[in-house]
């Protein structure tokens, strides 16, 4: 093996006892002496670490770089800012894969593309081949200078935390780069990897610095990682390997790039391209792929074989180059690409709570290049040593959605068929049912601290009121100009609901201080909605025989610094929001954040971002929400920078909170103010939209457009009955709103000093008593909230857990948030704060269980405050009740 | 190291012959294990059947490979280590002993001429090592 290359980390290697093998010239660790199955399992439950330093690493520079990369990737290489990376092809002309590689660009003026070792030269190769066409391009090949190691699984952030000496880990995102500093050397680190982890990592770094580095993870705890477990991963993953699934097929031929299910999502279009390599073959490619999803006849003239993940339905390990099968016949309708067993640890707990348990499983699972008319569920066939062994189509082998783990897919897993509805008599039903009704009433409204900052118990007058007559009528109503713009209903026996409407519009135009308010949604959500439908409305006014235009470019919060989900293009904006053209995505940026609080905007570094990308709509709110927003500062940016932008605030979570306590949005100058409630609102569950505007005003069409996208576009019926509900929430509100606001907002800042003196980790800052609002942050371990929230469950304290802006989605989520409103309605006053808090530490860092305690607690809290009162209520309330 | 007792063949099997009864037991070698890697799947023959020397009698696989296990002798397969099956690692923690796969009932004691002595199969497995 003398001629083999050897990485910078070899003797590391054959010290920790690798058997080495020779892998495209090189000699690497095919497994460490812990062996396949075993390092497998270390990555998935733990962390892995991997010498990838044999990859071929290129770095181009100069002012030609970039339209070379267009014109030799798939991607959109144009889509990339600094500190972003993707994943991307080598085309070739007939559209196949010359490799695979990924795009990195740590700084401006630099991208790194990673290679497969095996093709570095005829990569090398075919760029230089192709450069001369493009100007100052500078290709270095650093494949040798520089040093890279893969850290991957679930430990694989709090290893690089703890080793961190500068700079923070990039946001926790995938593709996300960052620089920092590990034990002296300069690390370029990317969120990527080849193994499925939803926390991974790669390290770039000098040489030099490989070794020491290698040697800090591993003391850190990371298992190292060979050759052998890195295929196992990636397949398991259902990652391409170049020569399996991209290449040439067994027959010979190029395997299509959108015959890759990963592959074909490196192909972009963007005009920005222009003519890349392969483009009209790969544009073939997409119109046939495109055609066979919609129709299963279409042609297959371009994909006769996709591939796709198989799992064996009996014992037999399918291998690669294996014949495939159909169920009957004999006709080979492709080939196993890559084949094997892997390892995976079992599960216990189901859904939220599953859990690994110590027991390992074995499955014997493979990717095929298969007829493309073959779907997911399909039985095939996979000769196994001169035999066909069943086997079957599945969509995946392993999710990396519920972060921190990647989490094991089994095709025939009991669990994926759910649990069945117990079988009874209907009468039987019918009792249990009332049953049931009752003793979650009796649970959640006399026996648990209600700390959920979206939730509030209405008053009984707002109860009673929902479930009467008209809450089973229809009311549709709209605005008629020939009728002196009048309100004209569509049924009869509607003209209490019409009063009830018009009053209600009444008192929330004297909460709010604005002068419209639509009050026939019936969510937040709906609400939000209803603007962005009205806002792609009033852009299109001019011409209505075109496609109405969506919104080029919205300024919110994203999910993980608190945005409401119904401000993101996940949620309520997916429709409404144009893709930005050079990224290929939705058009939406993010309000930046302090760097030492996370929980608030860096208003400072907002006018160069309005000046920049000059959103037609700024949202404003959170439903993780500490302070006021600020929407004064940002109006005044906006004047001045002579934009027209609406200013939207979300106020769902603060609507009960409106006011000088907290923020008055119409003086801060918001042009449209939507909210649910239900929250800190004392309503029934609901959603408002409401403006400031005169029919004069440039806004005044855009409020005519949320009328007409309420009723028709939102909603038909409105839900009479919450709509009477909420007009006595409306009166409770204007007339307790003071002292409830007060309340409040102190009964927040007591319970997180109390949380704090309890020795619990509140965010926020001290100086502001933590919050300004009813919610109050806790962080509790990485990934450890859901787990938490439910032993707190169990204790009777119903909390939320919570993502903070450092984790990896909500199954990661590391905090608690809880809010004070539903339990200040319950008389609630900052000294009970004190006790409660001692419970929940008891729970959180104590695991000592209170339900007793939380019981007892909660009998002092059973009467609804900040509602209406007395013997004249009381007989009328009767009488209603009488007539259910 | 490598048992002196016991004859192997150059696809790394071992064979111990049971004068007496005419039986000789089989398995892999140390070597083989090691060269696998964890083992994940094994198939035996059936009992009853039929061994012909230098053919596949079942097959043994690892996360990486598949290998074919060859019959070292002809004769007839009298009894499978089944509980192997569910206890891979017994193969490479102890492959001459509770390691053992197929026992074949031969015609002869002679059967094991032409397979390798212990020196002869340690030159070789080097040889093999060194590629």
């Amino acid at each position: 093996m003398s001629e083999l290359r050897k990485t910078v980390l070899h003797g590391r290697h054959v010290a920790l006892g690798a058997k080495m093998v020779e892998f495209a010239g090189w000699e690497m660790p095919i497994q460490y002496p812990t062996g396949i199955v075993t390092e497998h399992l270390k990555t998935r439950r733990f962390a892995g670490v991997f010498d990838v330093s044999h990859m071929g690493r290129f770095v181009f520079r100069g002012s030609g770089a970039l339209a070379f990369l267009q014109h030799v990737l798939t991607n959109n290489a144009a889509a990339l800012d600094a500190g972003q990376a993707q994943y991307t092809m080598i085309p070739n002309e007939q559209g196949g894969a010359i490799d695979d590689a990924y795009l990195y660009r740590f700084v401006e003026d630099e991208y790194l593309l990673v290679v497969n070792a095996g093709n570095r030269k005829k990569d090398w190769d075919h760029f230089q081949a192709m450069r001369a066409a493009f100007g100052q391009v500078e290709i270095r090949d650093e494949s040798e200078v520089m040093a890279m190691i893969s850290l991957q699984g679930p430990l694989s952030k709090s290893v690089l935390s703890n080793v961190l000496k500068s700079g923070t880990l990039p946001e926790p995102k995938r593709n996300a780069l960052g620089i920092v500093e590990i034990a002296g050397a300069r690390v370029l680190l990317a969120r990527t990897g080849y193994t499925g982890e939803p926390l991974c990592f790669e390290l770039f770094v000098d040489r030099e610095a490989a070794g020491p580095l290698w040697d800090l993870l591993v003391a850190q705890g990371a298992a190292p990682v060979g050759l052998g477990a890195r295929d196992t991963l990636r397949l398991e993953a259902g990652l391409p390997l170049y020569g399996h699934e991209l290449g040439a097929d067994q027959e010979g031929r190029d395997i299509p790039i959108f015959a890759c299910p990963l592959a074909k999502t490196t192909v972009s279009f963007s005009p920005l391209k222009e003519e890349f390599v392969g483009r009209a073959a790969l544009q073939r490619q997409h119109e046939e792929f495109k055609e066979f999803l919609l129709h299963d006849e279409a042609p297959r003239s371009v994909l006769p074989r996709i591939i796709r993940p198989f799992a064996m339905a009996e014992k037999g390990i399918a291998r690669a180059g294996a014949k495939v099968l159909p169920a009957a016949g004999r006709n080979i309708t492709g080939y196993v690409t890559s084949g094997t067993m892997v390892p995976y640890w079992k599960t216990a707990g189901g859904k939220l709570a599953t859990r690994f348990t110590d027991e390992v499983g074995m499955r014997a699972i493979g990717l095929a290049l298969v007829d493309s008319r073959l779907g997911v569920g399909q039985p095939i066939r996979v000769e196994v040593r001169g035999r066909a062994a069943e086997a079957v189509l599945v969509p995946f082998h392993l999710r990396s959605e519920a972060a921190p783990y990647a989490r094991p897919v089994l095709h025939d897993s009991p669990e994926a068929k759910g649990p069945a509805a117990p079988a009874a008599p209907t009468l039987d039903k019918v009792q249990m049912l009332l049953d049931m009704a009752a003793e979650n009433t009796i649970w959640r409204q006399r026996e648990c601290l209600n700390l959920i900052p979206s939730e509030m118990t209405t008053s009984p007058l707002v109860r009673l009121l929902s479930v009467m007559d008209p809450a089973f009528r229809y009311a549709e109503h709209k605005q008629v100009r020939a009728f002196y713009n009048a309100e004209i209903f569509y049924y009869q026996g509607t003209d209490f609901i019409e009063e009830v409407e018009r009053m209600l519009e009444d008192e929330l135009r004297t909460y709010l201080g604005c002068t419209q308010v639509e009050t026939r949604v019936i969510s937040g959500q709906m609400a939000n909605t209803a603007v962005f439908s009205a806002l792609v409305d009033c852009a299109s006014q001019i011409d209505h025989t075109v496609e109405r235009r969506r919104l080029r470019q919205v300024l919110n919060h994203p999910i993980l610094h608190g945005g409401h989900l119904s401000a993101q293009p996940m949620g309520a904006l997916r429709d409404y929001i144009a893709r930005d053209p050079k990224t290929e995505r939705p058009a939406v940026v993010h309000f930046p954040t302090m760097p030492c609080n996370p929980y608030r905007t860096d208003v400072a570094a907002c006018g160069e971002l309005l000046e920049r990308t000059r959103p037609e709509l700024i949202i404003f709110g959170k439903s993780m929400v500490l302070h006021p927003e600020p929407v004064r500062e940002i109006r005044a940016m906006v004047n001045e920078l002579g934009l027209r932008t609406v200013l939207m605030y979300d106020m769902a979570h603060v609507l009960g909170l409106v006011g000088p306590h907290f923020q008055e949005p119409f003086k801060d100058g918001a042009d449209v103010v939507t909210g649910s409630t239900h929250k800190t609102f004392f309503g029934t569950q609901r959603g408002i939209v409401s403006m400031c505007s005169q029919p004069e005003d440039a806004r005044w069409p855009l409020w005519e457009a949320v009328r007409r996208r309420a009723f028709p576009g939102s909603v038909s019926n409105h839900h009479l009955g919450t709509l009477l509900g909420l007009l006595m929430a409306a009166y409770e509100m204007n007339y307790f709103r003071n002292e409830y606001q007060t309340q409040v907002i102190a009964n927040a800042k007591a319970l997180a000093k109390a949380l704090k003196r309890c020795g619990m980790n509140v965010a926020g800052d001290p100086a502001l008593g933590y919050t300004q609002t009813h919610q109050v942050l806790v962080e509790v371990d990485y990934a450890k909230g859901p787990e938490v929230a439910r032993r707190l469950e169990e204790s009777n304290i119903i909390v939320n857990y919570q993502a903070t802006a450092n984790e990896e989605g909500f199954t990661a989520a590391g905090a608690l948030r809880l809010g004070v409103a539903e339990m200040t309605r319950f008389g609630m006053r900052e000294a009970d704060f004190d006790p409660a808090a001692e419970m929940i530490a008891d729970v959180v860092l104590r695991n000592r269980p209170v339900k007793d305690a939380v019981r007892t607690f909660r009998r002092k809290f059973l009467d609804m405050k900040f509602c209406f009162t007395g013997n004249e209520i009381e007989t009328r309330m009767e009488q209603l009740h009488r007539l259910i | 190291m490598l048992p002196g007792d016991l004859k192997y063949a150059k696809t790394h099997e071992w064979a111990r012959l049971d004068a007496g009864a005419n039986v000789v037991t089989m398995g892999i070698t140390d070597f083989a294990a090691e060269q696998l890697g964890d083992i994940v799947f094994l198939e035996l023959p059936k009992v009853g059947g039929k061994a012909t020397r230098d053919t596949p009698l079942g097959a043994i696989e690892s996360v990486k490979v598949a290998v074919d296990l060859y019959a070292p002798v002809t004769g007839e397969v009298v009894e499978v280590n089944a509980p192997l099956a569910d206890n891979f690692e017994t193969i490479s923690r102890d492959p001459y002993g509770q390691g053992w796969m197929v026992k074949i009932k031969v015609a002869d004691a002679g059967v094991l001429s032409g397979l390798l002595g212990p020196e002869e199969y340690r030159k070789h497995t080097e040889s093999e090592a060194g590629h």
